[in-house]
């Protein structure tokens, strides 16, 4: 009883014909440009891993949310605090270890930027997803009207910051010819594998992801699942700055209005297509960092990057889909 | 005059290897009440599925008035005049009385409020309820959702009734209101058969038992021609027996309940001014009539519902601000009344569910981290504990079946050295064996130097098993005179607050 899946993939790639038709392009060609331009040379393997390292780290903290049964949608702003905090210490202080408070500056941004959220989901219940699409809002403009103002670079034209030292660049732990593989991507790595052994062997860890199961037998058998929210909502918030900070010092070396291309946004796909597992989180990020990856080099056939959200939207609809079908086959 | 309406013949059902049914007939006479009996996992809820159309048997056959039927879903059976009340009641708070009466069986595409309210006031006066049709069903307690679940079954005009545990939740009175209406339908016409393994109802109420054991008919009788030890013996093989609770001196007090008053949900003084003792070795029972604050009275316990007035102490120490957490780690454990939503995470498996509540609790917390073979062996003791059919630990919990759940969970509060067992009706969906074990545990447990008290809506249970009968009403607690401690009259006049 597998048709309606096949069917439904079957949909989706008709889907991706359509779009690639409209813009002129050959879908054979253009697919095989996308799998070319990402994964098939070390440059583009380069480009892959540097678009996989902000989506996996925003991937972990929106994933760290779900956990605890919040939908981080703020992740987004978070990283915009995160990558402005990062930025503005890094411009002002050089002395040791310069790299590591940036990154913490970025981390308490970041934290700072989703507590409301998690203190009016937890006292007042009010739900996050308003509140932290509110808290988007408020640190796009934030952000913009900083870097048009007291952060703007003197000499550039457009708004943005300077650019940092280069003794605050995060380091590449691995560079030989095309290939570059940035120390925050390792981060995220690690960070996955520190959240999954949080998770499964801690009491914290598992009184969080109780609280997120259902808080209600959490609370029977002692859990503070008010605490546990805030914390969670504090938590992810501060992944999500370090993700800022870390795009910052690895990659962009400056913070401009449009900053981030929706990063966070696309972190939601990332984690609900990872399943229950943080594991999960490296081959979704990885799948979308290919799409993204693929369509801004099947751009230069003419493709617009609009397809990239067609891509991406189609992926998580399927995965949705099939998900939706276990769930309920579970319920008998 | 009677003649036969349901006649299942030489159904066989599997379920993948297992096979729940194996060629067992049921013939049920238009006018009966015909009882269903059989311990868990014997195979009644799934005969009841298959006659109400839910899932199709792999052999055998099924006639409805002669005619033989052949159900693809509940829909067809529905229309054949099939109805069915399950355990859990499918009353939604959100909706009205009204709405929920009609949902899923709809006048049309237009509701005419009014007529559908006439025709909804008709058929609660014929059986004689009450209800408020506008008012929102959130709230509504049991014995209420029961007569609701029995009037939708009219709203669809069925002939046969199928009803699946219908006491479980119900207070002594109501369950004789509620045979008493059945009664009464059955004398107009209707088929009425009940799932249920309390015997006594079977010998008073009904007219005819079939029993069933692991998927294997037993046999059919007619109640007047039997008797509750053929009855039991046919259920579980042998004769059981009971065993009498042994004399012994109460130690000294373990948990001291002093002029409490807990806040209801509704901002409502839940329970008043309750003041009692449980001793070492005491296992205590609390009779009352459901939603008279005895749930309160547990959560409040438990540190989960909010005080007004009074205090607690555990071993002396008094614990009236202590939080669930600090309660839980000195000793106090709760079986919840709501199985599914304050006991368990159904989509954990069994043995992430098994530290529920101890996971901060020294053998199971080292450090910062959980100790994996003190899991694991949690989930080794709890499943074995009291007799559970389950594949392995890591399955899903909520794959178990009802009963099942229930002892994992009672077994649970066994855990990590407590002082005082709170268990709100640990024997609701557990048949009469193992019942009977979860009894005794309780008592030994509370012989070894604890304290136990239990919520039994079954009087009897509670006059047969426990040391001491508290009675709880509108929120205050009694204790009978000595000389009545066990008296089923005098509980029962406190129950409902004639002293």
């Amino acid at each position: 009883m597998n048709w309606k899946l096949i069917l439904l993939t079957l949909g989706a790639f008709i889907l991706i014909w359509v779009a690639f038709l409209v813009t002129g392009v050959s879908t054979v060609e253009g697919l095989q440009q996308m799998v070319k331009g990402s994964m098939g040379s070390a440059r583009g393997w380069t480009g892959t891993l540097r678009e996989m390292t902000p989506l996996l780290l925003l991937g972990i903290a929106v994933f760290v949310g779900l956990r605890a049964g919040l939908f981080n949608i703020g992740a987004d702003g978070q990283f915009n605090i995160g990558a402005l905090c990062g930025v503005f210490v890094a411009l002002n202080y050089q002395g040791p270890g310069a790299i590591i408070v940036a990154l913490l500056a970025g981390c308490v941004g970041g934290a700072l930027w989703a507590w409301p959220a998690g203190l009016i989901k937890a006292h007042r219940g009010g739900h996050e997803v308003i509140t932290t699409i509110m808290l988007n809002n408020l640190a796009f403009f934030l952000t913009l009207a900083l870097v048009k103002g007291p952060l703007k670079d003197p000499n550039a034209q457009s708004p943005t910051s300077a650019n940092v030292a280069d003794a605050a660049f995060l380091p590449y732990i691995f560079e030989s010819g095309n290939i570059k593989i940035s120390l925050g991507w390792v981060f995220g790595i690690v960070a996955v594998i520190g959240l999954w052994t949080w998770l499964k062997k801690t009491v914290s860890g598992y009184e969080l992801e109780a609280t997120g199961a259902n808080p209600k037998a959490a609370e029977t058998a002692g859990v503070k699942t008010k605490a546990v929210t805030v914390r969670a909502m504090l938590l992810s918030g501060m992944i999500a700055g370090f993700a800022g900070a870390i795009q910052v010092l690895a990659f962009e070396h400056r913070f401009y209005s449009g900053f981030s291309p929706g990063y966070g946004f696309d972190a939601l796909g990332v984690a609900l297509l990872a399943g229950n597992s943080p594991i999960g989180l490296l081959p979704s990020s990885l799948l979308f960092s290919v799409i993204s990856k693929g369509v801004t080099s099947v751009s230069l056939l003419g493709v617009p990057k609009g397809m990239n959200g067609i891509l991406i939207g189609l992926v998580v609809i399927v995965f949705a889909a099939m998900r939706y079908r276990k769930a309920v086959k579970n319920d008998g | 005059m009677s003649e036969i309406m349901v006649q299942m013949s030489g159904i066989t059902m599997d379920f993948g290897a297992v096979r729940a049914l194996e060629n067992v007939s049921l013939s049920v006479k238009q006018g009966h009440i015909h009882a269903l009996v059989g311990e868990n996992g014997a195979g009644k809820t799934t005969l009841m599925r298959i006659l109400y159309g839910a899932i199709q048997p792999t052999e055998g056959s099924v006639q409805i008035g002669g005619e033989e039927k052949h159900f693809r879903s509940q829909d067809e059976a529905i229309h054949a005049g099939v109805g069915m009340v399950s355990q859990h009641y499918s009353i939604i708070p959100e909706l009205t009385q009204l709405d929920n009466l009609m949902v899923g069986a709809e006048p049309g595409w237009l509701i005419p409020r009014a007529a559908a309210k006439t025709r909804a006031d008709e058929l609660a006066q014929r059986m004689g309820f009450e209800f408020e049709w506008d008012a929102l069903s959130e709230g509504i307690g049991p014995a209420q959702a029961q007569k609701l679940e029995i009037l939708k079954l009219l709203w669809r005009d069925s002939q046969i009734m199928i009803l699946d545990e219908p006491t479980a939740m119900l207070t002594p009175a109501d369950s004789d209101l509620l045979y008493g209406k059945l009664r009464e339908l059955a004398n107009a016409g209707a088929t009425v058969i009940v799932v249920t393994h309390r015997l006594p109802e079977v010998m008073e109420y009904c007219d005819e038992v079939t029993v069933l054991r692991s998927g294997q008919l037993i046999g059919s009788k007619v109640v007047s021609e039997t008797n509750s030890a053929e009855l039991a013996e046919m259920i579980v093989g042998h004769a059981i027996e009971f065993q009498k609770p042994d004399k012994f001196d109460a130690g000294e007090v373990v948990l001291s309940v002093s002029g409490l008053s807990v806040k209801g949900d509704r901002g409502d003084e839940a329970v008043k001014s309750a003041s009692f003792e449980l001793r070492a070795g005491e296992f205590v029972g609390l009779a009352g009539v459901d939603g008279n604050g005895q749930r309160e009275l547990f959560l409040n316990l438990m540190g989960l519902q909010p005080t007004l007035g009074g205090g607690i102490t555990l071993d002396e120490v008094d614990i009236t601000r202590h939080s669930t957490s600090e309660r839980l780690l000195n000793g106090m454990r709760l079986i919840p009344e709501d199985r599914h939503e304050e006991a368990v995470i159904e989509d954990w498996s069994i043995e992430e569910n098994g530290i529920l509540g101890l996971q901060r609790s020294g053998s199971v917390k080292s450090g910062m981290a959980i100790n994996g073979s003190a899991k694991a062996a949690i989930a080794e003791r709890i499943t074995t504990l009291f007799p559970t059919k389950f594949d392995h630990v890591h399955q899903r919990f909520g794959a178990l079946s009802g009963g099942n759940q229930q002892k994992v969970v009672n077994a649970r509060a066994f855990e990590g050295n407590p002082r005082v067992i709170l268990a709100f009706q640990p024997t609701r969906g557990i048949d009469i064996k193992v019942s009977e074990l979860v009894f005794q545990k309780l008592r030994a447990f509370a012989r070894s130097g604890g304290a136990v008290v239990m919520v039994n809506f079954d009087v009897d249970d509670l006059i047969e098993h426990c040391d001491r009968i508290l009675v709880i009403n509108h929120g205050e607690v009694f204790e009978p005179r000595p000389e009545e401690s066990h008296d089923r009259a005098a509980i029962g006049r406190l129950m409902v607050g004639a002293q």
